[in-house]
C-alpha cells in the first residue's frame, strides 16, 4: 500500500515538474483532399456585440433523453441548466445565455427542438473557483462534479459512437484536436491566441480526469505558442490534407480504440471554456466563430457565443439570390434556417448557393474548372483554387460502383467498401473486425463528397455506429 | 434551350406519378438527364459533391472506345482487301468497315437499350448508364462477320444473365460483354473461331488469327511459325500496329495503350489490374519458355512479348479486367485479381490450344473469383485487428 502510493506520489510531482513530451507523434498523411472552395474566413477577428437571442438545442445531442427544468417566459441566468439528461441525470446542460426562455420549439413526438432565450441583463450561476496552480491537487471525483453541475458536462465527447461522455467511465485518453483542416473552418492558430492561459488550465483540468495521456495533436504548420507549448500534455505532429485534422483520424494513428475501451474528446475552444470555468467559476459561453463559402461577402472570423442566432453573424454579409445556411462545416453541417441557431458543437457557419441551374447536354462537355471541380481528372479542367460549390450533387444516386474514390480520401487502415457492405448487410461480427468502433460519420465524409454514385457513405457509417450501439 | 427545357417542364407531368404514362418515368428521367444535368441537390451533409457521376465516368470509357472503332472499321477494309487482292485509301476501308460495324453496333443497342429500359421500368429506377458502357464493348469483341442474329442474342444473355439477374449495375458478378462474348464462344464456336470468321473474304479462304498459328503444330517455335506465315504479316511490330485478322477492337495495340493511360489518368480504371495482369503474364510466359524444352506443345515457346500483343489481353485487361464492379474492390486484391488474370491467360492459351483465346475465360474465370480474393484480403485484414486488440 505504502509503496504504491508512494510511487503515485512520485510519478505526480515529475509530472508537475517537468513533463517531458513523450514519443510525440509525427503523422504524415496523403491521403484525403482540402476542398478548395471559395469564401475562405479571412485571418482577422471582428466583434459583431452581443445578439438579442441564444438557444440550446436538445435534438442535436444524440442519445438523450431530455427533461426540461425550465418553463417558457422564465428568467434564467447564464449556466443556469435549462434541461438535464434523463438517462444520466447528473448531466445537465448550462444556458448559454441570462435573459427570459422566449419560445420552446418542438418537433413530431413533442421532441424539443430548442430552447430560445432573448438575452437581458448579466447575470451568471457563480460556481466556486480553482486557482489555476490548484487544479493539478483537485482530486478527479470533484473535478467531474464541478464540471456536472456547472452544466459544462456535454462538451465532453467519447468514442466510440461519438456522443457525450459517460461520467461514471474512466477514459483510457483524451484526444484534443488542436488543427481543424475541415472547409471554412476556425483558425486555430488565430482563435487561441489569446487564450493561453484558460486553455493550459483546461488541459490541466483534462489531465485530472484520465490516467492515461492527454493527447493534443496539432499541425505542423502551427505557429500558435498557445499549442506548440502546451504543457503537461503529448503533442502529436501532422500534415496532410483534411481529415488530417479530425481526432478520430489522430486517435486511429496514435493510439487505436480497442473494443471496450473508452476514449473521450474535446474540441480545443471547449477546453478554453472549460480552463476559463474553472479559474473564474463561471460559465464563460463566447468562442470564435467563422462564416465563409461562396455566398458569403467578406467571409471572416467573428467573436460570437455559443449557440448564436445565424442571422446575426450573416448581417449585411450574404451575396445575392437563394442560399443554405449551414450550422458547422459544409462538409458535416446541418442545413438551418437564417433564423436558426448555432449548433453546440459548431463554430462555423457555412453559406452556399443553392442553384437550379442546370447545363444543356453537360454530360458531353469536357468540362472546365469554372463549372467542374473533382478530385478525378475526368474533366479538361476541374482544378479551380477558389470554386463557388453550389447545392447540386452534380449526378443522381447509383449502386456502388467501386473506382477507388473512397480510399483515395480515408487515412486510416479501414477498407470502407467491405465495411459499407458489412453494415447494409447488418453483419455485426465485420463491422466490429473491421474496424466501425474506430470510425465516426464525420471521418467518411469526404468518401461521400468523392463518390461517383453519390453514395452518402458518412450516414451508413452513422447507421452502423447507431446499430452498435444499440446492440451494445 | 429555354424552349427544350420548358417543353420538357411540359410534357413532366403526363410521366410522374398519377400521370398516364408514369410507368415510362425513367425513359423521361434518361431524356431529360441526357440533355439536361441533375437538379438534385444534396440533402444533408455532405452539402457539396464532386462534379464526377456515374454517367461521367461511363461516357470517358465510351470515348476511351472510340479510336478502336476507328481503327476496327479500317482494320476490316484492309483485311478484306488483302483477301481479295484489293487496293483501298483508308477512307475507303473505313467506310468498308463501317458497314460490317454499324450493323452490330445497331442492332446492340437496340438489344440492349430495351432490356435496360424493360428492367428500369419494372423495377422502377432510373436508366442506368452502365449499359451504354456494355453495348460499346460488345461489338469490338466479335468477328466482323457475326450473323446479326448471334448479335442480339448474345446482347440479351450478357444483359439479363450477366447483368440483370443479379440485380443490375453493382450487382452483378460477371462482366456482362464478356458474357455475350462467351455465350457465342460455346453456342455458336463457328461463328467467333477457326479461321472463317475474322476476315470478309471469298468462300474458301482461311485467315486464322494470329493465335491459332503456334496452337496447331507441334514441337516447333512459336516465333519461327509467325515469321513464316506469308498471308499475313505476324512480325511482332506488325501485330502491335494491329493490321492482322482479330475481333473488331482488339488488334491496335498502340489505341488501346492510349485508351489505358487514359482511364489511368482520368483515375477511373485501377492500374493495379493491369500491372498485375502484365506481371502475371510475363512471369508464366517465362516458366513456360522455361518447360517448353520438356513438350511438344508450341505454344509453350511463345515468349512474354508476343503472349503480349497477341489477341484479345490488352483489350480485355484495359477494358474489361477493370470493370470496378466485377473486379476485386480492395487494393491488394487488385492486384492478386490482375496477376492471375495474367497468368490464367498464357496458361490457358497454352495447355488447351482448343481455346486460343485464353484472356475472355480467364477475366471471367477471375470475376467469379474475386469475391473470394477480397474475402480472404479482408479476413487478413481483420486477422490483425484481431491481433492489435489482443495486445
Amino acid at each position: 500500500m505504502d509503496a504504491g502510493g508512494g510511487l503515485g506520489f512520485k510519478l505526480t510531482c515529475v509530472c508537475l515538474s517537468g513533463y517531458v513530451n513523450q514519443n510525440p507523434v509525427k503523422i504524415h498523411l496523403t491521403k484525403g483532399h482540402n476542398i478548395r472552395i471559395s469564401g475562405i474566413p479571412k485571418r482577422e477577428i471582428i466583434s459583431i456585440g452581443d445578439p438579442e437571442k441564444v438557444a440550446l438545442k436538445p435534438v442535436e445531442f444524440r442519445g438523450i433523453k431530455p427533461k426540461l427544468m425550465v418553463k417558457e417566459h422564465d428568467d434564467v441566468k447564464l449556466g443556469q441548466p435549462l434541461f438535464f439528461d434523463k438517462k444520466n441525470p447528473d448531466v445537465s446542460f448550462a444556458s448559454p445565455g441570462c435573459g427570459t426562455v422566449s419560445a420552446i420549439h418542438y418537433g413530431p413526438k413533442r421532441i424539443i427542438k430548442y430552447i430560445e432565450i432573448t438575452l437581458k441583463g448579466e447575470d451568471s450561476v457563480q460556481h466556486g473557483s480553482v486557482r489555476f496552480h490548484d487544479i493539478g491537487s483537485v482530486n478527479r471525483a470533484d473535478v467531474i462534479t464541478r464540471i456536472l453541475s456547472g452544466g459544462l458536462w456535454p462538451l465532453l465527447k467519447q468514442r466510440p459512437f461519438n456522443m457525450i461522455a459517460d461520467p461514471n467511465v474512466a477514459p483510457r485518453a483524451i484526444f484534443i484536436s488542436g488543427y481543424n483542416s475541415a472547409p471554412l473552418t476556425v483558425d486555430l492558430d488565430l482563435a487561441l491566441s489569446e487564450q493561453t492561459g484558460p486553455f493550459q488550465a483546461g488541459l490541466n483540468v483534462l489531465r485530472r480526469l484520465t490516467d492515461g495521456d492527454v493527447h493534443l495533436t496539432v499541425s505542423e504548420g502551427t505557429v500558435s505558442e498557445t499549442l506548440v507549448n502546451a504543457d503537461g500534455v503529448r503533442i502529436h505532429y501532422v500534415n496532410g490534407p483534411h481529415p488530417a485534422g479530425n481526432v478520430g483520424i489522430h486517435i486511429h494513428h496514435i493510439d487505436p480504440l480497442n473494443p471496450g475501451e473508452t476514449i473521450w474528446t474535446i474540441s480545443a475552444q471547449h477546453v478554453v471554456t472549460l480552463g476559463t470555468f474553472f479559474t473564474t467559476g463561471e460559465y464563460d459561453p463566447s468562442t470564435i466563430v467563422t462564416v465563409g463559402g461562396p455566398s458569403v461577402k467578406n467571409p471572416i472570423h467573428i467573436k460570437g457565443r455559443s449557440g448564436m442566432q445565424i442571422s446575426e453573424m450573416l448581417k449585411d454579409r450574404l451575396q445575392d439570390g437563394t442560399s443554405r445556411i449551414v450550422s458547422g462545416d459544409v462538409l458535416t453541417g446541418t442545413e438551418m434556417e437564417a433564423s436558426g441557431f448555432m449548433g453546440y458543437y459548431d463554430s462555423t457557419v457555412s453559406v452556399i448557393p443553392d442553384s437550379d441551374d442546370r447545363e444543356f447536354l453537360g454530360l458531353l462537355r469536357p468540362g472546365t474548372s469554372d463549372s467542374r471541380y473533382s478530385l478525378t481528372n475526368a474533366f479538361l479542367s476541374s482544378n479551380s483554387d477558389s470554386y463557388d460549390f453550389t447545392t447540386q450533387t452534380s449526378g443522381s444516386e447509383r449502386p456502388m460502383v467501386p473506382i477507388g474514390t473512397w480510399e483515395h480520401v480515408l487515412p486510416m487502415d479501414i477498407f470502407p467498401n467491405a465495411l459499407y457492405r458489412a453494415i447494409l448487410a447488418e453483419d455485426f461480427d465485420e463491422m466490429e473486425g473491421l474496424g466501425l468502433l474506430e470510425c465516426d460519420e464525420e471521418d467518411f465524409a469526404l468518401c461521400s463528397f468523392s463518390c461517383p454514385s453519390k453514395i452518402d457513405v458518412g450516414a451508413v457509417i452513422r447507421k452502423g455506429l447507431d446499430m452498435m450501439e444499440k446492440e451494445g | 434551350m429555354k424552349f427544350l427545357h420548358s417543353m420538357i417542364n411540359k410534357v413532366r407531368p403526363t410521366f410522374e406519378d398519377g400521370g398516364s404514362m408514369e410507368k415510362f418515368y425513367p425513359i423521361f428521367e434518361a431524356t431529360e438527364s441526357f440533355l439536361f444535368s441533375t437538379a438534385e441537390k444534396t440533402k444533408s451533409g455532405p452539402h457539396i459533391r464532386d462534379s464526377i457521376d456515374i454517367k461521367r465516368v461511363m461516357i470517358l470509357v465510351v470515348v476511351a472506345l472510340i479510336p478502336c472503332y476507328i481503327f476496327g472499321a479500317i482494320n476490316i477494309g484492309i483485311q478484306s482487301g488483302i483477301a481479295h487482292g484489293v487496293e483501298r485509301s483508308v477512307f475507303q476501308n473505313f467506310i468498308f468497315g463501317m458497314g460490317f460495324i454499324f450493323p452490330i453496333i445497331a442492332v446492340t443497342f437496340i438489344t440492349g437499350g430495351i432490356w435496360e429500359v424493360l428492367f428500369a421500368v419494372t423495377r422502377k429506377h432510373d436508366i442506368y448508364e452502365g449499359f451504354l458502357v456494355t453495348c460499346t464493348l460488345i461489338p469490338l469483341v466479335m468477328p466482323p462477320t457475326i450473323p446479326l442474329w448471334q448479335v442480339s442474342l448474345a446482347t440479351t444473355f450478357g444483359i439479363v444473365i450477366g447483368k440483370e439477374i443479379f440485380g443490375g449495375v453493382g450487382y452483378n458478378i460477371f462482366n456482362p460483354a464478356l458474357v455475350a462474348r462467351a455465350f457465342i464462344f460455346f453456342s455458336h464456336p463457328t461463328h467467333i473461331s477457326g479461321e472463317k470468321v475474322w476476315v470478309s473474304a471469298p468462300d474458301g479462304f482461311s485467315g486464322a488469327t494470329a493465335l491459332a498459328v503456334p496452337a496447331v503444330i507441334e514441337n516447333a517455335n512459336a516465333v519461327t511459325l509467325l515469321n513464316s506465315v506469308s498471308q499475313f504479316d505476324f512480325s511482332w511490330w506488325n501485330m502491335v500496329m494491329g493490321t492482322i485478322p482479330g475481333s473488331i477492337g482488339e488488334t491496335n495495340k498502340i489505341l488501346i495503350l492510349i485508351g489505358a493511360l487514359f482511364l489511368i489518368v482520368t483515375k477511373i480504371a485501377s492500374w493495379r489490374i493491369m500491372a498485375g495482369a502484365l506481371i502475371g503474364l510475363t512471369g508464366t510466359a517465362i516458366l513456360t519458355n522455361i518447360m517448353a524444352p520438356l513438350s511438344s506443345n508450341t505454344m509453350l515457346t511463345l515468349p512474354a512479348h508476343y503472349h503480349l500483343v497477341m489477341g484479345g489481353f490488352m483489350f480485355g485487361v484495359v477494358f474489361m479486367a477493370t470493370e470496378p464492379v466485377t473486379s476485386a474492390h480492395t487494393n491488394r486484391g487488385r492486384w492478386i485479381y490482375g496477376i492471375l488474370i495474367g497468368s490464367l491467360t498464357v496458361i490457358i492459351r497454352s495447355i488447351n490450344p482448343a481455346y486460343p483465346e485464353g484472356t475472355m475465360l480467364a477475366i471471367l474465370l477471375m470475376n467469379a473469383f474475386a469475391p473470394l480474393i477480397d474475402y480472404f484480403v479482408i479476413q487478413a485484414h481483420m486477422k490483425a485487428r484481431r491481433l492489435r486488440y489482443a495486445k
